[in-house]
């Protein structure tokens, strides 16, 4: 298959396009990016894995989410969930596990989590602050079990560890980096 | 007209791609660009690609650059403030030749993405821009501590108790912080960030901006970042003020002022001219250019 | 007063391209062909490869024509024009005891299994100018082939050689190879972070620039360090590279690189058993480099040795020292780089100076 005939997923310009989006969410937590035009209906949380994996790292799917074919594009190795730099998970499912925080001299080693979700806006506002937030920013995901909240509140008590988050629903996605401080959580 | 104006391919289908980097090499960076902006003021070690410019020459920001490019971008590439400086005029001659459909521009306000060696535009930018800084040295750490695995753990505790002990010996020594460029920024109350070598005068922009720094360093493989609205604060003592370049006359007590737009809030290059006279202009061309046309409109 | 602001930096650009586009063509001599380069300059072909870190003979030659012979440069061409090749795969390591041989030798000892072949080398010859090599035309180069070819020595030399090394380890006077399925560290995919593993050492100096690894080397032997090195093989040949076949995984010889390779024996060291044994520095490069190989040889033992005892003594045993400075590439870059406009950082430095004069009571810089 030419680099032509690969489906728009998973096309070198389609990653520039969802790097540069992904990327402003990123750096201001609060904000939604909007992937519905780069997808061809495929979810948001494969194109935020599609965007990032290739065979030098590693992902753990510890609900199968991911099928056959979507996996073999990915090209990724597989790792059990608490030493895998990527990690794919469902909002509605309360996480059991620890993933990898980094260290203090390599805190970059910590996991990014894709997190399904029903949706990046319907649910409960939360109130977020810190970098990239110019006061205070909302964000409300719905189908995000609260064990979620505080997980992540114990997985990224120690600055500089931590992980971080990409919230998906079908179509967009929200990142929530481990120095984001969620009000109550 | 470049004399090579085209790659083109060898007989045996030696080529290049798109923004000059393979999809692993733009991966590998857009990996450590992310992980950059969730740990702010983090040096993220990455392999760092060889490019067709020198090292020392802007490759880490270049990679930064060809990583985020896409063919809906306007880019603007600007060396000591200046568009037309040869390294300048080099990087953007070499955009444009392996990223085909990417604007090139001359204006600030136009440009999506602007890659920097030594200044930040006078122009404040706005939320939709990233500048992309090139940087010979990221570690402010290395004048006190040569060991890497050392810096290292001192970065991580936020132990830098040794750099204080550096800037207190210079006011001993001179009364004077005598720390001129890569003047070393507290980001977000943890890291502190070596910000490149552009002047004092500069710092105080990374502080809570509108728009996304990145910082790469080529031979030294590490990117870092400053993301918007994020504290970035020069380091000083708590009676010590930061200063900057005050661009004042010894003897007149004035602050010079562009000979060619006459700003006297810019940040400005003092050369001798021809008759052996000291001059002053805006090293920001392009802020320089818009002042102009500022004041022939209003004429 | 109306000032015209400077531009011109493009321009400059391109007329230095065009300048050294002319000064190629200048005067009455015929467009270099990539084969002269090749044959003619195998040896400082060689380094191209070696540096560069990409085996392409034919770029290699282009570059070396491209950057008007000069070998930095020449390297760096083809190291950029490698770093954008996509990653196929992997091989397994491979046994230079399958070396196709065109010169090897030893210096431990007056014979060796196979013979001492001396091989093309300019190491016994005297540095004297052969002046009739000043106005050479091809009919002499087919009469040089023809004297080859035609006078050919009748016994057939072996095309493979076992290694020098391997009688030393027999009788137990060097230790036995070390059996390790440890993936090798690719320091084209990481930065080095120290301390690193021995393969990122090795494949550094094995991309290094051959001056930078020949300084370092020989303020070792010189006396700064002890490695006090005995070669106990250099060997010079075509190493067949073996490729797993995409489908049944096979390995399959996909063609044969030029390498370099040379094994000295160094100080004698404990071993966990009490008895002694001698200590092994490696080197190995692209093409045709014997400077190159030995230098790294060296170094490997001096870094290695400072590991061992945890102490180290002098630079070229400082893994930091060494491993960071003997890219040519980068080196060579952040040297040019000092030639760049630096005037705003230089403008800050003014402003500070003047600020500590001011308050050191000098007299005033008066304006003119």
């Amino acid at each position: 298959m030419s680099v032509l005939d690969l489906p728009r997923l998973w096309r070198p310009e389609t990653h520039q396009a969802l790097f540069r989006r992904i990327l402003d969410v990123a750096a201001r937590p609060g904000r939604i990016a909007d992937l519905t035009d780069l997808l061809d209906d495929r979810p948001a949380a494969l194109a935020a894995l599609a965007t990032f994996c290739d065979n030098t790292q590693t992902l753990a799917d510890p609900t199968g989410a991911l099928s056959d074919s979507d996996r073999a594009f990915l090209d990724v190795r597989t790792a059990p969930v608490e030493q895998a730099g990527f990690i794919l998970a469902r909002g509605a499912d309360a996480p059991r596990f620890t993933p990898r925080l980094g260290t203090l001299d390599a805190p970059e080693g910590g996991a990014l989590i894709v997190v399904m979700v029903d949706s990046v806006t319907d649910g409960a506002p939360l109130t977020l602050t810190g970098p990239g937030i110019a006061s205070q920013a909302c964000l409300a995901p719905g189908g995000l079990a609260p064990d979620w909240l505080e997980a992540r509140a114990r997985w990224c008590a120690d600055f500089p560890m931590g992980v971080d988050l990409v919230l998906a629903d079908q179509t967009r996605i929200a990142v929530l980096p481990r120095t984001t401080h969620i009000e109550g959580a | 007209m470049h004399p090579v104006d085209t790659m083109g391919q060898s007989r045996d289908g030696a080529a290049y791609g798109f923004a000059f980097l393979d999809e692993d090499a733009k991966r590998e960076l857009r990996r450590a660009i992310f992980k950059a902006v969730c740990i702010p003021g983090h040096q993220v070690p990455y392999a760092s690609r060889e490019m067709p410019i020198a090292r020392g020459f802007g490759t880490g920001g270049m990679q930064l650059t060809l990583a985020l490019l896409g063919p809906d971008d306007t880019c603007k590439v600007i060396d000591q403030g200046a568009d037309d400086s040869v390294n300048a005029a080099n990087i953007r001659a070499f955009f444009a030749l392996t990223c085909p459909g990417v604007t090139g521009t001359l204006r600030t306000e136009a440009a999506s993405v602007i890659q920097t060696r030594h200044r930040i535009p006078e122009l404040p930018l706005r939320a939709d821009q990233i500048l992309v800084f090139q940087v010979p040295y990221p570690d402010p750490l290395v004048v006190v501590e040569p060991n890497a695995a050392k810096r290292r753990r001192m970065h991580g505790r936020a132990d830098y108790a040794r750099l204080w002990v550096k800037l207190y010996e210079d006011m001993v020594a001179f009364d004077e912080i005598t720390i001129s460029h890569r003047y070393p920024t507290r980001i977000n109350g943890h890291y502190i960030i070596d910000p490149s070598p552009i002047p004092r005068f500069d710092v105080p922009k990374l502080h809570q901006a509108d728009c996304l720094y990145l910082f790469g360093a080529g031979r030294e493989k590490r990117i870092y970042a400053v993301p918007p609205h994020t504290d970035a604060i020069p380091i000083t003592f708590n009676d010590v003020t930061f200063a900057v370049e005050s661009f004042r006359d010894k003897a007149t007590g004035k602050r010079h002022v562009c000979r060619r737009c006459g700003a006297d809030d810019s940040f400005l290059d003092e050369f001798p001219d021809n008759d052996g006279a000291r001059v002053f202009q805006c090293s920001d061309a392009a802020w320089c250019d818009m002042r102009l046309d500022r004041l022939e409109a209003a004429e | 007063m109306a000032y015209v602001a400077i531009r011109g930096g493009a321009d400059a650009i391109e007329g230095s391209a065009r300048l050294m586009d002319a000064l190629r063509a200048m005067g009455a001599s015929a467009p270099l062909e990539l084969d002269q380069i090749e044959r003619q300059m195998p040896l400082l072909h060689s380094r191209v490869l070696s540096e560069g870190s990409l085996y392409h003979p034919r770029l290699a030659s282009l570059a070396l024509k491209q950057s008007l012979g000069d070998s930095l440069e020449a390297a760096f061409f083809l190291r950029a024009y490698r770093s954008t090749k996509p990653r196929l795969g992997e091989t397994a390591p491979h046994d230079t005891r399958t070396m196709r041989v065109v010169r090897r030798v030893s210096a431990a000892f007056k014979d060796i299994p196979g013979g001492q072949m001396l091989g093309a080398t300019p190491d016994y010859l005297h540095r004297l100018f052969r002046f009739d090599l000043m106005d050479e035309d091809a009919g002499r180069f087919d009469q040089i082939a023809r004297d080859w070819f035609g006078n050919r020595p009748k016994a057939e030399a072996p095309l493979t050689f076992p290694k020098v090394l391997d009688t030393l380890r027999a009788e137990g006077l060097l230790a036995p190879l070390a059996q390790s399925d440890e993936s090798p560290f690719d320091i084209t995919r990481e930065p080095l972070i120290f301390p690193v593993p021995r393969s990122a050492q090795l494949a550094t100096m094995a991309r290094g620039e051959t001056g930078g690894l020949l300084a370092l080397a020989y303020s070792n032997m010189r006396g700064y360090g002890d490695v006090h090195p005995t070669v106990g093989e250099l060997r010079v040949g075509y190493v067949p590279v073996m490729v797993p076949h995409p489908v049944t995984g096979k390995p399959m010889e996909a063609g044969e690189v030029l390498v370099t390779e040379c094994e000295i024996v160094a100080m004698f060291e404990k071993t966990d058993s009490g008895a002694p044994v001698f200590t092994l520095g490696y080197g190995a490069c692209f093409g045709h480099n014997e400077v190159k190989a030995i230098a790294m040889a060296v170094l490997d033992r001096a870094i290695s040795v400072a590991r061992e005892k945890g102490r180290v003594a002098n630079p070229s045993e400082d893994p930091e020292f060494v491993l960071l400075h003997v890219d040519g590439i980068e080196s060579m870059g952040f040297c040019t780089h000092y030639k760049m406009p630096h005037y705003v950082t230089f403008q800050s430095d003014m402003d500070r100076l003047r600020a500590a004069r001011t308050k050191a009571g000098e007299a005033a810089d008066a304006p003119r």
